[in-house]
């Protein structure tokens, strides 16, 4: 049996920062869904009943917003926009419906990618901020909490709407996607078609 | 269905706070000291144990000062925003007899309540963890009997009814007051809140804030946009994403691998 040729994409420390980012977003959105909406609360019974859920989706949101620190430590240099990711969001919607002529190759990330790095990171900071507002409500301002029950539902739903599109993307939409966020590999015409550059300069090294 | 309420007429309050007592007993509360700031008052403000508060605000008049008693606790509100603010369906439940009563088995203690309430009643409990407040005595009304700081009220400062027959005998009370000479004497039912279930006659009705009453009291804004457009904003960006994504996948299907390795 010929073996596939491999490429290493995201090694361990990405994945596992990566997946720690995963669980704890999950966790931190279901709950919060569970207080969002009297129609979505049976989802606090499967976390363990209200008192629970209220107890304990303020640290889920912590240990998120912790472990997005580290990727942002991790990640940041390299997601800068260049004038090629400024042409490809302008040509977002052809990329959209898999027309990609015209549409700039793209390195290590595509400039959707960075954008959904920089609007996570961005809706952490104001869903952190909030958090901690309306975790301990009896000690803030009211003015203060005023302004938090209303930011941090905006930025959830921001944040939300963001991975919805990213898990889609990363799993059925570009088939060996997944793999390489799970076994940290794809195979060298992966790269070629979808991170042209980082490919050449891979293949270069 | 007659909806009860409790009028406080507050030129009759002679500040004796026995109304208080009654509160404490009746729900079985255990009194906690607070610090002495040299005000007649009980306690500078309600606590998770502390219900109902007689506030003697000092009210100075032609170089004279004078209180202006008023009794301080839940207004059940017609429109109540501690019941919007709320995400444990059953911890805040609206009776049809116009109280809003707190259910402590469903409560979770998020305090979004506190956040909710225009006239900052409700109080979170460091040791339960769950918040309380001014039932109107659900459980005496319940079986006919009247709440217990008006079942106690020597000066008939307090009394219980329907919320119709008291409007009514609010009016009267303040047609008597301005005919005595207190031109400024009204009624205190706020408007932004669909109105309470607690109605004060207040001598000078044009300044209520001289009583601790809010002026013009509503469901704060933020959480009518957070609990209405946010709602259907939120509910539009999860459904249109899951859709979307969905029939983006049927419409055209993954992306290929058009490139051949070099």
């Amino acid at each position: 049996m010929q073996s596939e040729r491999r490429m290493a994409r995201f090694d361990l420390y990405e994945r596992t920062v990566h997946w720690l980012a995963a669980l704890s977003y999950l966790y931190a959105a279901l709950t919060g869904l569970a207080l969002w909406s009297h129609k979505l609360y049976w989802l606090a019974w499967v976390f363990g009943g209200g008192v629970t859920v209220r107890g304990l989706h303020p640290w889920g949101g912590t240990i998120f917003a912790v472990v997005l620190a580290v990727m942002f430590r991790k990640w940041a240099g390299q997601m800068k926009l260049d004038t090629d990711d400024r042409e490809w969001l302008r040509k977002a919607h052809k990329y959209a419906v898999h027309e990609e002529e015209g549409v700039p190759e793209s390195g290590r990330f595509n400039a959707g990618q960075k954008m959904l790095f920089w609007s996570q990171a961005l809706a952490t900071v104001l869903l952190f901020a909030t958090g901690l507002v309306l975790w301990w409500p009896e000690v803030m301002p009211r003015t203060l909490r005023l302004a938090a029950v209303l930011i941090h539902p905006l930025a959830a739903i921001g944040s939300i709407g963001g991975i919805i599109i990213h898990i889609y993307m990363g799993t059925a939409a570009v088939p060996g996607a997944l793999r390489s966020m799970v076994q940290g590999w794809v195979t060298p015409s992966w790269a070629a078609s979808h991170h042209r550059k980082w490919y050449r300069e891979s293949s270069e090294r | 269905m007659h909806t009860v309420a409790k009028l406080i007429d507050t030129t009759l309050c002679i500040g004796c706070k026995a109304c208080e007592v009654a509160c404490q007993t009746w729900n079985d509360q255990e009194f906690t000291l607070g610090t002495f700031d040299g005000s007649y008052q009980t306690l500078p403000d309600l606590a998770p144990n502390f219900w109902n508060l007689i506030k003697f605000n000092e009210f100075e008049r032609g170089g004279k000062l004078s209180w202006l008693m008023s009794k301080y606790q839940c207004m059940h509100c017609v429109d109540p925003g501690c019941l919007r603010a709320c995400p444990a369906p059953g911890a805040i439940v609206h009776l049809k007899n116009g109280i809003v009563d707190f259910n402590h088995d469903n409560c979770i203690g998020c305090g979004y309540c506190i956040t909710g309430c225009p006239f900052d009643v409700p109080r979170l409990s460091p040791t339960t963890k769950k918040v309380y407040k001014c039932s109107l005595c659900s459980d005496r009304t319940a079986v006919g009997l009247e709440p217990a700081c008006i079942k106690t009220c020597p000066t008939n400062c307090l009394t219980f009814g329907t919320r119709e027959d008291l409007l009514e005998k609010a009016q009267s009370r303040t047609a008597e007051l301005q005919a005595d000479g207190v031109a400024a004497a009204g009624v205190y039912n706020p408007a932004g809140v669909g109105g309470t279930h607690v109605l004060y006659v207040l001598a000078n009705a044009a300044r209520p804030e001289d009583y601790g009453l809010p002026r013009d009291p509503s469901v704060p804004l933020a959480v009518r946009l957070w609990k209405g457009p946010v709602k259907w904003l939120g509910s539009l960006v999860v459904a249109g994403g899951i859709l979307g994504a969905f029939f983006h996948y049927v419409r055209y299907g993954p992306k290929k691998e058009h490139a051949d390795a070099e």
